[in-house]
């Protein structure tokens, strides 16, 4: 057998990708007392599974502890059939996680959007680390530039389009009260990011969701205010929400259309 | 070679807090490099504190430099540029695949020993050098099982992956106490077989006994059987920069660095009787 047969061999079984041909496992991997070849294999599959659960769980703590541990562990092994990891770097094994969940059924229904904020949180935690501009940056700008001013955002921002407002249940299992809230349904957007290592989550109204939309995508602040219009008061209320981005580190930098 | 490090530990989240707080206890610091590429927050802070102070190496879990798989050449650009970042002293991975069809499975499995085996490592540690712009150490695995392919003994196979590629070899002295029990061989024959001038690090670490087989688990207190091997190995390499592993039920950074001056005091006395 070649060197890529017997990989794709021994793969397919550690992985549970491929699995049967044990006969042919048996005829490669040396027998050895008190071990006989599958067994030997089965080393190898079970610290697969056990390794990847536990990387998965690091990432969602809250829905592992809510699900349990059995249930867990079955629920990361349908998850990796359909999402194995493609990455080196094995804390990026659970980044689909949450959004598979969302096919599942039978678990509580706001657990996929807490495994959404649980893994947001997690990759704002070390995501790289970028310079943080001021409100000044902005008011410091020519005036006939400013409405056609844009925002580079730090890369430790993650905004979440959700089905649920999980921020009780994810507070009542961060502070392990015992008092879990029944799920609330209704769409949500919360933003996630951190303030030097501190990270934060917080709900977004929808005309605010909108707006950092549209200034994520490269819009302009005139493009950003003008998502406020059908507000009462909107120009107060747009840059309201433009200085608390700045207020909260969001933005790395401003550039202006002449520039 | 390399140079000379003294007696470290690995950098590991859970001493974070101790390291910033108390300073850089250990001589030297390994850091698994697949945590820290494109990483920013706390984690950096951290290396970057410990490096101003004290070296740092790079140990990679992740090349899977005998896989089949093409080479990932953005995962070697990423630790290219956390090396170019870091200085580290070296940069070591081990000798081992754990990918297949691009699908990672995270561990360190073992290779097949065979002439097709060899020529295949030898080739891609040398691209990987390449890419890397440095040398880098190539580490012996623990394993659980052995393939009937196999014709060269795996220390011979070392040694001629290090002299075909021009590497140098990470002796893990736990990972042969482990192998050897779990497939029968006698772990000094293992040490002998390695050539000196090749061997540029040692690792030690805990293991479990789980009566059927050895299981190299780094979440206990290197053993007396491997304290006993470390010590020929000190008899046969010399002066060797050695590192303790903990990656499991991780203790206080006390009781790690504790195991670093054990490995220092056994050093010395090993070189005084030789002396």
């Amino acid at each position: 057998m070649t060197l890529a047969e017997l990989q794709a061999l021994l793969h397919g079984r550690i992985t549970g990708m491929v699995p049967g041909r044990d006969d042919e496992l048996r005829d490669h991997v040396v027998a050895r007392p008190p071990l006989d070849a599958l067994e030997r294999v089965e080393i190898y599959s079970r610290m697969y599974l056990h390794r990847l659960v536990d990387a998965v769980a690091e990432d969602v703590p809250h829905v592992s502890r809510v699900i349990g541990h059995d249930a867990f562990v079955e629920l990361v092994r349908a998850y990796l059939h359909e999402h194995p990891s493609r990455s080196p770097d094995i804390g990026q094994a659970g980044r689909h996680f949450g959004a598979w969940l969302r096919t599942y059924r039978g678990i509580r229904a706001d657990l996929p959007d807490l495994a959404l904020l649980e893994r947001a949180r997690s990759e704002v935690r070390t995501a790289p680390d970028a310079p943080v501009a001021g409100a000044a940056e902005l008011q410091s700008l020519d005036p006939e530039a400013l409405p056609g001013a844009r925002f580079l955002f730090s890369p430790s921002l993650r905004v979440l389009r959700l089905q649920h407002d999980v921020r009780p249940l994810w507070d009542s299992l961060e502070e392990d009260s015992g008092d879990v809230p029944e799920p609330i349904p209704g769409a949500s957007t919360l933003a996630v990011w951190r303030q030097e290592f501190k990270v934060f989550h917080t709900g977004l109204s929808e005309p605010e969701a909108r707006a950092l939309m549209v200034a994520r995508e490269g819009g302009t602040l005139e493009d950003v205010c003008a998502t406020f219009a059908g507000e009462p008061d909107p120009a107060h209320t747009a840059f309201k929400a433009v200085l608390s981005w700045f207020a909260d580190g969001w933005v790395a930098a401003v550039t202006s259309r002449r520039a | 070679m390399v140079p000379f490090l003294g007696h470290g530990v690995g950098l590991r989240t859970k001493h974070f807090p101790d390291l910033l707080e108390q300073g850089r206890r250990a001589d030297w610091f390994e850091v698994i490099t697949e945590n820290f590429l494109n990483v920013g927050g706390r984690p950096r802070a951290v290396l970057e504190a410990v490096r101003r102070d004290r070296p740092v190496v790079l140990h990679g879990v992740s090349l899977s430099v005998g896989s089949v798989d093409p080479l990932d050449t953005t995962y070697l650009r990423d630790v290219r540029a956390l090396a170019d970042a870091v200085e580290p002293a070296w940069v070591s991975d081990h000798l081992c695949w754990g990918t297949f069809g691009r699908h990672n499975a995270h561990d360190l499995l073992p290779m097949p020993f065979t002439e097709e085996s060899l020529a295949h490592v030898v080739a891609r540690v040398s691209e990987v050098q390449e890419q890397l712009g440095r040398r880098i150490l190539l580490e012996n695995v623990s394993s659980y099982l052995t393939y009937a392919e196999s014709r060269i003994p795996e220390w011979d196979f070392l040694a001629e992956v290090a002299r075909r590629a021009d590497c140098l070899l990470l002796l893990d002295v736990n990972n042969v106490f482990v192998s050897a029990t779990n497939h029968g061989f006698e772990a000094g024959e293992f040490l002998r077989g390695i050539p000196v001038d090749r061997v540029g690090q040692f690792h030690l670490a805990g293991h479990q006994d789980l009566g059927t087989h050895l299981l190299d688990t780094h979440d206990a207190p290197v053993p007396d059987p491997v304290w006993a091997l470390y010590r020929d190995a000190v008899r046969r390499f010399g002066r060797v920069s050695t590192l303790v592993e903990w990656d499991d039920h991780i203790p206080p950074l006390d009781e790690v660095l504790a195991e670093a001056e054990k490995a220092r005091a056994f050093e010395k006395t090993v070189l005084e009787e030789a002396a």
